[in-house]
């Protein structure tokens, strides 16, 4: 008991460590949003002093850009699902390693929203009058309660998930299936809960007829899972980019083209090999003395040096291996550049996949020190893995990898595609239901679209969210946004646009004209803008650091093997400064 | 041989000895900066007018106070009161009467539009100067519409009333079935028993759902610590009702509680110069208001479609 505790602090540590080090990249950007993040503390200290009135906000526009930010990342958090459902529902393999990153996105989100909903507070040193058991809470009646529910529900479900699967594969260890897969079930259906929840906090008020309105649940939804798809493809994007760094030491190496040179000498794989290899996968120990030496035929250990090519991506061939001893880096190439997918430690395999399904290989693998590698037949890791434990953890780390393939953003694009055809599609709806029937309740739509006696502040806004999302409709479903290029641009035009539509233009209108029918406008003040940006830029922050962590671990850098070693990311920063 | 070993031993260990010193520092710096620059962000904190202390920070929920509790914290107030206007307020915690269910009827005919009201409440119930906050809002309309988008709220004629147009006076409408209490996160506000929706100025977290949900736009918020001058201050207090408010939490119009639960009427029911406004107990078939529910023939309640049953009621002479 405990190690264990003792285990899971030095891992804490080890990723703390990891999120004050990095690169001078690293630096300024983390630099760069902490000084944001200042200027909006700053800000909302001033607005803790002297109270809301340091906020555009009025008794008759009584909730603004602080509202809208949060509605508009209730959205994000809940979209997560749309690449959850592919995987664990369809078994869309190329969307797995995204999970764990849209999960961690959830998280920043959610946290994001919980800071909007406590800057928008009057009294937040009352904020324990909302703890359900000590406060006063006004469940179910008050939608805002549920909120407050589903909110924390949903942060708590995904921090376990992630923080369980990147432990154990920190560890080395296969998920235990009751441990996660429930939860990620009910994290399904609970992300739908938090966006349909948040809607009904504004469909709940009869006296609101601009928000009084059975669609504005599915437009939530239908934006949700338009902008929040189209951040993830953006942010997995930055991610690529960002990791595509090479390790210390080998890095010309590994960026620079590989030749033709002969692969490293090998020998005959013995019984003995198979020793060395069950110290570092526990697993193997199980396999009987017998059975190791029925899988030795055609089996080579390859003697590798820093630098040599064990595989070349794009060849078919069926041939596997395992790491025994020193570490092998595994490449791709996609579009002209290089990025490092993974890196493997003693007891990892690698070249497994293409060999079993017969398909070219998907990346470059090679030799980051010098390294001893057990090459097997395709048929002998057949025969291996009908061990049940080899099959178990040959399987399960088969589905760990960090690999964001164009084809997985292409996989999201889709979602964003129909999605935002939807999303259209209802706003079409809600306007026609406006308009055409021309009652009193048209008013608030009417300023929102058109103006009202007089007043337009929201008119140049919603039509900029309207060009902006029919542009990005048109080029979703044109075959021109297949390419990355055109792709960002549709993403970047979906989350502007509809952060405009779901923000400014829901949360305002529905407060103009007063329910005494006064028109009094809204716009956020300087020091009420300093705040949203301060806010976004600490959710960039715990994104960036989240993402610090779950890299390394994910590509196998940081996992209980190499504790004590010195930190490949600090190591890395110390011997560039030096430099 | 003692002293070269050690000195060996010195010089191996110097330089990462060295080195970590000056990561030491370097961090150290990093660190002391980034505190500094923390410190430098919160500055604005020392002008806080309004931090709560731990006996208001920790003060329990109206409805769970005992009486000896109560009492307490109405000193506590008082206290509090006379230490910021140097004057000794009368604080009352008045509970509602038994067999009184209060309702308001107010003549749409005899109204002038002079805004008597307004301000009588304002007098009465120690709101805010500055910014401005009122409970009640006249709206001028013009002849034959209850359209309330053709309001104008800002009439500002040489004399009133003007012609082709009549006055609609709008404050709480103290509903039967309230979308603010419902909304409510934390039960800061409810109806009581004869029929009035309050609030615990201590217990609202100031997040303005009830402001959203109100459809008569009753529900004030002090976006600021509210100011009254001192010689203005009425110093005959209840605790649900006209007590100085705090930063940052929602008000309304509370039918006067400080005065109603004692058997006055209301402040804008006494100031209106041509009586058009009624109040009283609509349990009692004798009273004013039951008499002008059971004779009018016409009566307005105010958005009455929302099915929010105001205990307001818009009557005409004709």
């Amino acid at each position: 008991m405990r190690q264990a505790v003792r285990n899971y602090l030095v891992f804490l540590w080890r990723c703390g460590r990891l999120a004050f080090s990095g690169d001078w990249r690293y630096y300024t950007w983390m630099g760069a949003l902490s000084i944001f993040c200042l200027l909006g503390l700053n800000a909302y200290a001033k607005q803790f002093a002297n109270g809301l009135i340091a906020t555009g906000m009025s008794d008759e526009v009584s909730w603004g850009v602080y509202i809208a930010n949060f509605t508009f990342l209730v959205g994000v958090a809940a979209a997560a699902v749309m690449m959850v459902i592919p995987v664990y529902i369809y078994n869309n393999e190329e969307l797995h390693d995204l999970v764990i990153f849209g999960k961690l996105l959830a998280v920043a989100a959610i946290l994001m929203c919980l800071a909007f909903v406590t800057v928008d507070l009057g009294r937040p040193d009352r904020f324990w009058h909302l703890i359900p058991g000590i406060g006063q809470f006004n469940f179910p009646a008050s939608m805002l309660s549920w909120d407050v529910l589903v909110l924390n529900g949903y942060l708590l479900l995904n921090v376990h998930i992630c923080g369980y699967l990147l432990y154990c594969r920190y560890r080395g260890r296969v998920p235990g299936k009751w441990f996660y897969i429930p939860f990620v079930f009910i994290a399904i259906v609970w992300a739908v809960s938090i966006h349909t929840v948040t809607a009904f906090l504004y469909v709940g008020l009869g006296g609101r007829p601009f928000w009084n309105s059975a669609i504005v649940g599915p437009r939530f939804l239908a934006s949700a899972f338009t902008a929040g798809p189209a951040l993830i493809i953006l942010a997995m994007q930055v991610v690529r980019r960002v990791t595509a760094f090479a390790p210390a030491g080998s890095a010309a190496r590994l960026r620079g083209e590989v030749g033709v040179e002969p692969r490293p000498k090998g020998r005959a794989a013995t019984l003995d090999d198979l020793d060395l290899l069950a110290r570092h996968l526990v697993e193997m120990a199980s396999v009987p003395k017998e059975f190791r030496q029925s899988i030795l035929a055609g089996a080579i250990v390859l003697e590798a040096k820093a630098g040599d090519v064990l595989l070349r991506q794009g060849e078919t061939e069926n041939e596997t291996f395992i790491v025994l001893k020193g570490r092998v880096v595994v490449r791709r190439e996609e579009g002209g550049r290089f990025r490092i997918t993974r890196s493997l430690g003693p007891g990892e395999q690698f070249g497994e996949i293409s060999a079993l399904a017969g398909t070219p290989r998907t990346g470059t693998a090679i030799a980051e020190e010098s390294s001893l590698i057990l090459s097997l037949p395709v048929d002998s890791l057949r025969k291996l893995m009908t061990a049940p434990k080899m099959n178990k953890i040959i399987r399960s780390r088969m589905s760990e990898r960090l690999l964001i393939t164009d084809r997985a953003l292409m996989t999201l694009r889709s979602i964003v595609q129909v999605s935002m055809l939807i999303n259209v599609f209802l706003l079409v709806n809600e306007v026609f239901k406006e308009f055409y029937s021309g009652n009193l309740h048209v008013a608030s739509a009417k300023y929102l679209f058109v103006g009202l006696y007089g007043h337009h502040a929201l008119v140049p806004w919603i039509w900029t969210a309207i060009a902006f999302n029919l542009t990005a409709m048109v080029l979703l479903v044109l075959p021109v946004s297949r390419s990355l290029k055109w792709l960002n641009l549709t993403c970047v035009l979906c989350i502007v646009g509809i952060w405009i539509e779901k923000g400014m233009g829901l949360v305002i209108p529905g407060f103009i004209p007063t329910p005494l029918g006064e028109m009094v406008e809204y716009s956020p003040s300087l020091n009420e803008t300093l705040v949203c940006f301060g806010i976004w830029a600490f959710g960039l922050l715990c994104y960036t650091v989240f993402l610090r962590m779950s890299v390394p671990i994910l590509q196998g850098r940081l996992s209980k093997t190499n504790e004590g070693q010195p930190e490949f990311g600090v190591k890395g920063a110390g011997e560039q400064s030096a430099a | 041989m003692a002293n070269p070993t050690s000195n060996t031993h010195e010089s191996v260990q110097s330089p990462p000895d060295g080195l970590s010193r000056r990561s030491f520092l370097r961090s150290s710096a990093v660190l002391a900066s980034g505190l500094a620059a923390l410190a430098a962000s919160l500055a604005p904190l020392r002008h806080l007018n309004d931090f709560p202390t731990v006996e208001q920070f920790l003060q329990k929920y109206y409805k769970e106070l005992t009486p000896e509790e109560m009492k307490k914290v109405l000193r506590r107030i008082e206290d509090e009161v006379e230490r910021e206007y140097g004057l000794r307020p009368h604080l009352r915690d008045l509970k509602p009467m038994n067999g009184v269910e209060f309702v308001y009827a107010l003549n749409l005919t005899r109204c002038i539009g002079c805004r008597k009201c307004v301000h009588a409440c304002v007098a009465e119930n120690n709101q805010s100067r500055n910014p401005e906050i009122q409970y009640i809002r006249v709206l001028r309309l013009p002849h034959g519409s209850l359209d309330m988008e053709k309001a104008e709220h800002n009439y500002n004629p040489e004399m009133v009333p003007e012609k082709g147009y009549f006055y609609m006076p709008v404050q709480c409408q103290q509903c039967k079935n309230p979308p603010c209490v419902k909304v409510c996160p934390v039960h800061a506000t409810w109806q009581e028993a004869d029929g009035i929706t309050v609030i615990d100025y201590n217990w609202c977290i100031g997040c303005r759902y009830c402001a959203a949900a109100c459809p008569y736009w009753a529900r004030h918020f002090n976006f600021t610590k509210p100011s009254i001058p001192k010689e203005r201050l009425n110093l005959d207090m209840a605790y649900l009702g006209n007590r100085p408010r705090r930063q940052g939490v929602m008000e309304k119009c509370h039918f006067c509680v400080q005065r109603t639960r004692v058997g006055r009427y209301p402040a804008c029911v006494e100031v209106c110069p041509v009586g058009a406004r009624k109040f009283g107990n609509i349990l009692d078939p004798e009273s004013e208001v039951s008499y002008i529910l059971c004779t009018k023939r016409v009566f307005v309640q105010l958005k009455e479609e929302l099915g929010t049953s105001p205990r307001f009621f818009y009557y005409f002479d004709v």
